[in-house]
């Protein structure tokens, strides 16, 4: 078993070279900034599980003498330890890269047709040659006579490859099959081969298949029979590589039959007084966190102990320090605050008319006090004095870090934390330690919004693919009617009492610090049939989003995230940007560098370059978007 | 004023048009271009709407003459911060209503700002109208009626002071816009069945609101 699916991508297992072009360089993905492009030689091969595109360096083909050669699969699918330990290891060992043509979902050509970049399926994950002679075009010439493509709506430089071209002596394939006819014959024949063919093959069309199996309308589907036998796993005990456990190379296919089953994770009580009490020795040092942290994880925190407890999740105090060092540091940092108060307080009115970056903030921090929750008892009201201490702790965070300054949907970051603290003080410093968690969602560029959006289109891809697969198909792939529930951690989606508990729930980094992209994941979960039967388009899903406002039940999200985070934890073979996004070892590492983070948000930076590029240029269309 | 720009009764056959047309409002922040479609979509005024995060959608529907014009209302973040963002929701606009708050000299210039790129990168046809919002507290105005008046007619957009608080001029510079608007057979939407209790349904609801 081990060694049929091995010898798959082995080098000893012998192809037919299809084209090849010299002179292309390519920089490994382990190398570091400054490494220079190795050149080498970029080829077209055929082999019996499919064609692959090839890169081999000129100073090592002396060495091409089977199967001793290093071959970096730059195969999302691969198992992550394979590749990454190898690479990471010694990056010298990255002797040459194979790219199976179905693992690819576009490429592009820029800086004057001497960059060829391959975006592969999972749409994280890029390859980039460098032709250093000519241009591109004789090698893409040759891309498209093996692979249908179409040019992208978005850019006109990306090419979508649309499908593997089969070759023509291979008996019923794909293209004899009208996949678009509505006889339910053709489809039945088409699942009896499918079956009995060798499974290269139809895993090559099974994108293709299942998008028309799920994705027609449901009048037009084949009875839910065959539907059925495309959703389980194929069983084919003859056919060694289709045994998910042991099968290498072909995870990005298998990958749903591959999570294993979900756990029910239900929900604990919420942390009580005396469990707060006992955790803390006679001086009140907290020693186990760990146990802590679970059980505020499970159920959250009781109403009475939160404004002490959210002291310590904000890192406002330390969990380590005794009842005396925090009356002390309370003490120092009260002073601190009112020393930053002050700043702002003792302005005069023409040191303000000269300073309109200050007075851009104060505006802007006026107009959304005024306007942050009124509805809760605690802000409601005219002259309301909480309305005042909003006021002042927003100022004086803005003097604290000035270059941040105000940015919309901190108001309503504050808001709960400040009706928890009544105090603003301890609000001003739990409100910081909260902004360091997620300042990066108030980035200028919108960058750290990107990677996020993007690194919940990861988890997507790896809880539902069929899901991801349709927002992307309906100009929702960029994930941005999620914006608003990232952007202030669903502060808008629930009551205020619900905020409070999924914050504290969030706030203990359990599992993992990417939690509330599971909580995102579990929503859409939900939603996943009304989006897809009712074939929502991107302002259709934006809507249907923003309308789930105050009608999700937290405690069951709660516990579906859970789920999804053991099921993914136990599911092997998840891809190393799924993993990274949990944090699980095998994700290359738990701090993944900023390049890594960079590189994860390139798909969707590119699509909105792309996207601005369009509105640059203008449209001119001015048709009504079709639905 | 309601008759003048009201919807009118069918003729009595299903042979009505119905256009589809995508809205985008803009406009600095706490302007009321939230309150704006909240009041033209729902009737209502809430004293203390919550600033909007990333953008809402909303769709109404009015009549003009013998045609149902159906908006599909894109209501956005004004803070400059989220500006990058913008784009995303006036691409493929053929409407923008561009709003500033007649108190507030600044939302005046910001609007100017909009006015601007709009017309430098969206849509060539596209309709723009400038609302100058919370027209109530004209005893507290900064920006006059004329001055905003010359500026629209120098850029030819329609202009309308508007409350959302009060409903001045809200559904009439929805209205005025749907007059404007081609309603040719490109935006024509066949999928829509004409029906014509839904007609007289929709005619009756705006009527309510007016």
């Amino acid at each position: 078993m081990e060694t049929k699916s091995k010898s798959m991508y082995d080098m000893s297992s012998s192809g037919t070279e299809i084209f090849t072009h010299g002179g292309v360089g390519y920089v490994p993905p382990s190398a570091t900034k400054d490494d220079v492009q190795t050149c080498g030689t970029l080829s077209i091969v055929s082999y019996s599980f499919g064609k692959c595109i090839e890169w081999k360096p000129n100073d090592v083909s002396i060495e091409t003498d089977g199967s001793e050669q290093e071959w970096a699969m730059v195969n999302t699918s691969k198992s992550p330890s394979a590749s990454s330990s190898q690479g990471d290891a010694n990056p010298q060992r990255w002797l040459s890269v194979r790219i199976p043509i179905s693992e690819i979902k576009s490429y592009r050509v820029s800086n004057k047709k001497t960059k060829l970049l391959l975006v592969h399926k999972d749409r994280l994950t890029h390859t980039a040659f460098y032709f250093q002679f000519e241009n591109a075009d004789c090698f893409t010439k040759s891309l498209r006579s093996v692979v249908r493509t179409r040019r992208s709506r978005h850019d006109k430089h990306t090419y979508n490859i649309v499908q593997e071209r089969v070759d023509p002596q291979m008996p019923h394939s794909f293209s004899d099959f009208n996949l678009l006819t509505d006889r339910k014959e053709t489809v039945w024949k088409f699942v009896s081969d499918m079956r009995s063919k060798p499974y290269e093959t139809t895993l090559s069309t099974f994108s293709k298949f299942s998008e028309y199996l799920l994705y027609k309308n449901p009048d037009e589907r084949p009875s839910e029979e065959v539907a059925r036998l495309f959703e389980g796993r194929p069983q084919q005990p003859q056919n060694p590589a289709l045994d998910g456990s042991k099968s290498d190379g072909l995870s990005e296919y298998l990958i749903v039959e591959r999570l294993k089953p979900r756990v029910l994770c239900p929900r604990g009580q919420p942390l009580s007084v005396t469990q707060w009490a006992n955790a803390m020795d006679a001086e009140g040092r907290i020693s186990d966190v760990k146990e802590l942290k679970k059980i505020i994880f499970e159920g959250g925190v009781q109403d009475s102990i939160r404004y002490e407890v959210w002291k310590f999740l904000l890192g406002y105090f330390p969990w380590d320090s005794s009842t005396h060092e925090r009356q002390e540091l309370r003490q120092v940092k009260t002073e601190e605050y009112f020393r930053m108060k002050l700043q702002w307080k003792s302005m005069t009115p023409e040191q303000e008319a000269r300073f309109s970056d200050f007075r851009d903030r104060k505006t802007l921090i006026e107009k959304d006090v005024n306007r942050t929750d009124r509805t809760l008892p605690f802000f409601e009201g005219d002259d309301n004095p909480n309305l005042g201490l909003l006021y002042d702790v927003l100022m004086t965070y803005v003097m604290y870090d000035f270059d941040l300054g105000y940015v919309q949907g901190m108001s309503d970051l504050l808001s709960p934390i400040l009706s928890v603290m009544s105090n603003e003080v301890d609000a001003f410093w739990c409100f910081v330690g909260f902004m360091k968690r997620v300042f990066r969602n108030f980035d200028m560029d919108q960058s750290g919004m990107k990677k996020q959006l993007s690194q919940l289109h990861t988890l997507l891809s790896a809880v539902h693919p069929d899901l991801s697969h349709f927002l992307d198909e309906h100009d929702s792939g960029n994930m941005f009617f999620c914006f608003r529930w990232l952007l202030v951690w669903f502060k808008r989606e629930f009551t205020h009492q619900e905020i409070m508990v999924l914050w504290e729930v969030m706030w203990t980094e359990l599992p993992c610090s990417n939690f509330h992209l599971l909580v995102s994941v579990a929503i859409l979960e939900r939603e996943k049939d009304v989006l897809i039967e009712n074939n929502y388009g991107f302002t259709e899903i934006l809507k249907h989003v923003n309308d789930l406002s105050y009608k999700m039940n937290l405690h069951d999200v709660l516990a579906t995230a859970t789920a999804i985070f053991k099921q993914l934890e136990s599911s092997p073979n998840l891809t190393v940007a799924t993993r990274r996004v949990l944090g699980l070892s095998g994700g290359s590492s738990h701090n993944s560098s900023s390049s890594e983070d960079d590189s994860l948000s390139d798909g969707l930076a590119c699509e909105m370059a792309a996207l601005e590029k369009d509105c640059d240029q203008g449209d001119t269309t001015g048709v009504t978007p079709e639905k | 004023m309601a008759n003048r720009s009201g919807p009118q009764r069918p003729n009595g056959t299903a042979q009505a048009k119905i256009c589809q047309f995508k809205l985008v409002l803009l406009g600095e922040s706490a302007v009321g271009k939230s309150s704006l479609v909240l009041r033209f979509v729902k009737g209502q005024f809430h004293e203390f709407q919550e600033s909007t995060i990333g953008a809402a959608f909303l769709t109404q529907t009015v009549c003009v003459d013998d045609t149902t014009v159906k908006f599909e209302i894109w209501d956005t973040a004004g803070q400059e911060r989220y500006h990058s963002l913008a784009p995303m929701y006036y691409r493929g606009a053929q409407a923008a209503i561009v709003v500033y708050d007649v108190t507030n000299q600044d939302t005046f210039g910001r609007a100017k700002t909009w006015v601007k790129e709009l017309q430098r990168q969206a849509s060539p046809n596209i309709v723009i109208a400038l609302a100058g919002n919370k027209a109530d507290l004209a005893n507290k105005r900064s920006v006059e009626l004329e001055e905003a008046q010359a500026y629209a007619e120098e850029n030819q957009l329609l202009f309308m002071e508007t409350s959302a608080k009060t409903a001045k001029n809200v559904n009439e510079v929805f209205l005025a816009i749907a007059k404007k608007l081609p309603k040719n057979d490109q935006n024509v939407n066949p999928s829509v069945p004409v029906n014509i209790t839904a007609w007289l349904t929709i005619c009756v609801l705006r009527a309510g609101h007016f």
